[in-house]
């Protein structure tokens, strides 16, 4: 069957490819490839409805296309400014984007279906008020149930919002015509109702001062349209797409059997187990620097406030780690991950594992910070005038003495935090980074399973965490040997 | 008629409301053992404490070997260097052996080498008895042992006073003569003492000078016959009446 694809795959490439390429104008798409089967990127190459199309009209214009990748916010920008002529990714018209660029006439009308149980009361949109809806977090469904119907339950992926309708927590989901087919070809006790919920169309953005350009592709798309070419391009991607996904549905009847088939699918098909390898190893990269750097800052503000507690001096220091600590600890984790990025980093092209080392350090560091103040304070005072009795200057004696004694004692304490920061590091999704939950989101997004890459992302966190436990203790016990 | 090494003009001390020295002056020579004596709450603690500056005194000047360290004539850390301290409580350094305490101040103030520092502690260790346990931690000595070995702590970095608080007050009762007896032969060596203690045999028996302390002032200052038989103040007749 694979290779009966993969056949099928090459054939195409070489009839799109064979036409001679000899001196012609070059025509410039721009697209983001991650969204198919619209637009994805197929052993280094962007393929999809969209190129195939733009390529057939391109050849028949007389053009040499050339793709470039961007993000998708880039896309009509990149029309606008004239950086490329044409974008093609899958855009819906809108009103808004009307005002920006020129729309081609639509080549694909996407329906929101509406999936309910077998035997659900509810039979078309009307009776959708009041009931229990599902949506995936900014598309479109989300958009029209918000503003047409209610506020819906938003989930991060489709799949989700389909297995909270199987268990009973959900009365319908909204999503896309064509993973709801996906997801209902997977699982028994679903339907699509007959009348989908909203249309959308996905037209081509050309800039709206070259009418020329956009009458020869209306001209063109036309002509595909009444020949049935179109039609014959996007049913062909589709069903590629759709038989792909039917791929990863799992057929046995034993317990043990579906087991083996879905770990297949989740992490060996397509070497996806390597999203959960990159995923941790960039979690732990992640863990491990912040660690670092909220041990430095925790140390520095935490002598800096207990100097300020036992000796009255470094007042005006004092008062902005206070300040630090107040805000560090009365908000989440998650929205200083978002500000550090977009807010301070705004501007500046900066690695995301970076970003998140320095906020994930920057938080760590009030906590480290409060546990090793609680330390020192709990050290006798007789230990620092026994040190200064002797001579030993204020920092002397709190890095010989106390801080040593400090440290030892709040060790479970800071032991707690590691693995607490460990944990929070799971949020960096937030920012678009791999990290170990995400490699896991990324699978469960392509296989639709939720169970196997969920347990295995625990599975992970939980080993690690162990195993930072045992050696703590290990630390632990070193340090208590003398005494 | 030896040379004064302590000259303490007028100190007051408050804690806030709470005056706990109140206009103390006198004069400590070098050589000399004097006892502070006086009901608990009179200011003792304090006074001892005002002497190394791990109490500022409010007002008043503290002259030591002719300069005035209240005035910052001479670096506090500088100061205290030559003026060591043994507490009610010991304080030894629990994250260090025992060895490492005493060194410590020594090496980190750059007063001796290492190898100067370990030949000094060892042969102070080895005058005390307790030379075996220079590899042990402060918990795995006995509470005699471990103030010892704080006096041998302040003696490591050669002081030219050493300052006592109650340094038997928090031991068992059989580990008391061994601390008194080391005290007791520093003071024949000549060392300067200056020690707060309630054990007033102790202090008859050892004590230069004897000064009587309540509610933050000196009202009694004199030979420990002077002090404890012949004092004509009723308020340290009825003390010492008491005590002994
Ligand atoms: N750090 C301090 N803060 C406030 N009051 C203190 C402090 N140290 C001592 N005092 C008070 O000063 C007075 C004298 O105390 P202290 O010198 O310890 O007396 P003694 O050693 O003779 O028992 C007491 O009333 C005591 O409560
Ligand atoms: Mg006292």
């Amino acid at each position: 069957m694979k290779y009966f694809y993969t056949f099928l795959f090459l054939l195409f490439t070489f009839l799109l490819t064979s036409c001679s390429e000899q001196e012609k104008p070059e025509l410039i798409m721009v697209t983001n490839a991650t969204f198919p089967p619209y637009e994805y990127v197929q052993n280094g190459r962007i393929d999809g409805i969209d190129p195939c199309i733009i390529k057939r009209i391109a050849d028949r214009l007389g053009y040499q296309l050339k793709i470039q990748d961007m993000s998708f916010d880039s896309v009509i920008a990149a029309v606008q400014s004239g950086k490329a002529h044409v974008a093609a990714s899958g855009i819906t018209v809108t009103e808004e984007r009307k005002k920006q660029v020129a729309f081609s006439i639509p080549y694909v009308i996407a329906k929101q279906v509406i999936i309910v149980p077998e035997n659900s009361p509810i039979k078309n949109s009307t009776e959708l008020k009041g009931k229990r809806i599902g949506v995936q977090h900014g598309t479109t469904g989300d958009l029209y149930v918000t503003e047409k119907i209610q506020n819906p339950e938003r989930f991060t992926h489709g799949p989700l919002a389909v297995a909270a309708l199987i268990a009973a927590k959900l009365d319908a989901v909204v999503v896309d015509s064509e993973p709801a087919e996906v997801y209902i070809s997977q699982r028994k006790n679903l339907k699509i109702l007959d009348e989908p919920l909203t249309y959308e169309e996905y037209a081509f953005a050309i800039n709206r001062k070259n009418k020329e350009l956009l009458d020869k592709f209306n001209r063109e798309l036309q002509s595909m349209q009444k020949s049935g070419e179109l039609k014959n391009i996007i049913d062909e991607y589709k069903s590629r797409h759709s038989a792909n996904a039917a791929d990863n549905k799992v057929e046995s009847d034993t317990f043990f059997g579906k087991l083996g088939a879905s770990f297949r699918i989740n992490f060996i098909k397509e070497n996806r187990y390597q999203y959960l390898l990159k995923g941790f190893f960039n979690t732990i990269h992640i863990t491990f620097f912040s660690l670092i750097l909220g041990i430095v800052i925790g140390f520095g503000v935490a002598i800096v406030r207990s100097t300020a507690d036992l000796t009255g001096k470094m007042k005006l220091a004092d008062f902005f780690c206070r300040i630090y600590l107040t805000v560090i600890r009365g908000t989440p984790v998650v929205v200083q991950l978002l500000i550090i990025y977009f807010v301070i980093f705004r501007s500046i092209d900066v690695d995301k594992i970076f970003v998140a080392i320095i906020a994930f350090g920057i938080n760590s560091g009030a906590y480290v910070a409060e546990i090793i103040r609680s330390g020192i304070m709990s050290i006798d005072k007789g230990q620092m005038e026994a040190g200064r009795s002797l001579g030993l200057s204020y920092f002397q004696t709190m890095n010989q003495i106390i801080l040593p004694q400090a440290f030892k004692n709040v060790l479970p304490a800071l032991g707690n935090e590691f693995i607490v920061l460990l944990k929070e590091t799971s949020v960096a999704g937030y920012i678009a980074l791999d990290d170990l939950t995400k490699g896991g989101d990324i699978i469960r997004s392509q296989t639709y399973d939720a169970f196997l890459p969920l347990a295995a992302v625990a599975l992970i966190y939980l080993i690690v965490v162990v195993c930072l436990s045992k050696l703590l203790g290990l630390l632990e016990k070193r340090l208590n040997k003398n005494e | 008629m030896s040379e004064v090494i302590f000259e303490i003009r007028n100190i007051v001390k408050k804690f806030k409301k709470l005056t706990a020295l109140d206009n103390v002056s006198t004069t400590i020579k070098s050589g000399e053992v004097v006892f502070i004596v006086g009901p608990s709450g009179s200011g003792k603690s304090t006074f001892l404490r005002c002497l190394n500056l791990l109490e500022t005194p409010t007002s008043g000047e503290i002259i030591f070997a002719g300069k005035n360290v209240t005035g910052h004539e001479i670096g506090l850390n500088k100061f205290r260097r030559q003026v060591g301290m043994v507490f009610q409580h010991f304080n030894l350094f629990p994250n260090l052996s025992i060895l490492k305490n005493i060194t410590l101040a020594p090496v980190k103030t750059h007063r001796m080498s290492r190898k100067e520092a370990n030949e000094k502690a060892f042969e102070l260790l080895k005058r005390i008895g307790l030379y075996d346990k220079k590899d042990s931690y402060p918990s795995q000595l006995s509470g005699g042992q471990k103030q010892r070995i704080a006096i041998v702590r302040a003696l490591a970095m050669n002081p030219d006073v050493l300052l006592f608080d109650e340094p038997t007050s928090a031991l068992d009762p059989e580990m008391v003569g061994e601390v008194l007896s080391l005290m007791k032969e520093l003071a024949a060596e000549g060392m300067t003492m200056v020690v707060v203690t309630h054990e007033i045999g102790f202090a008859a028996e050892v004590a230069d000078r004897i000064i009587f302390m309540d509610q933050g002032r000196i009202i009694a200052d004199g030979t420990p016959e002077e002090v404890i038989e012949n004092s004509s103040n009723q308020r340290v007749k009825e003390f010492f009446s008491k005590v002994l």
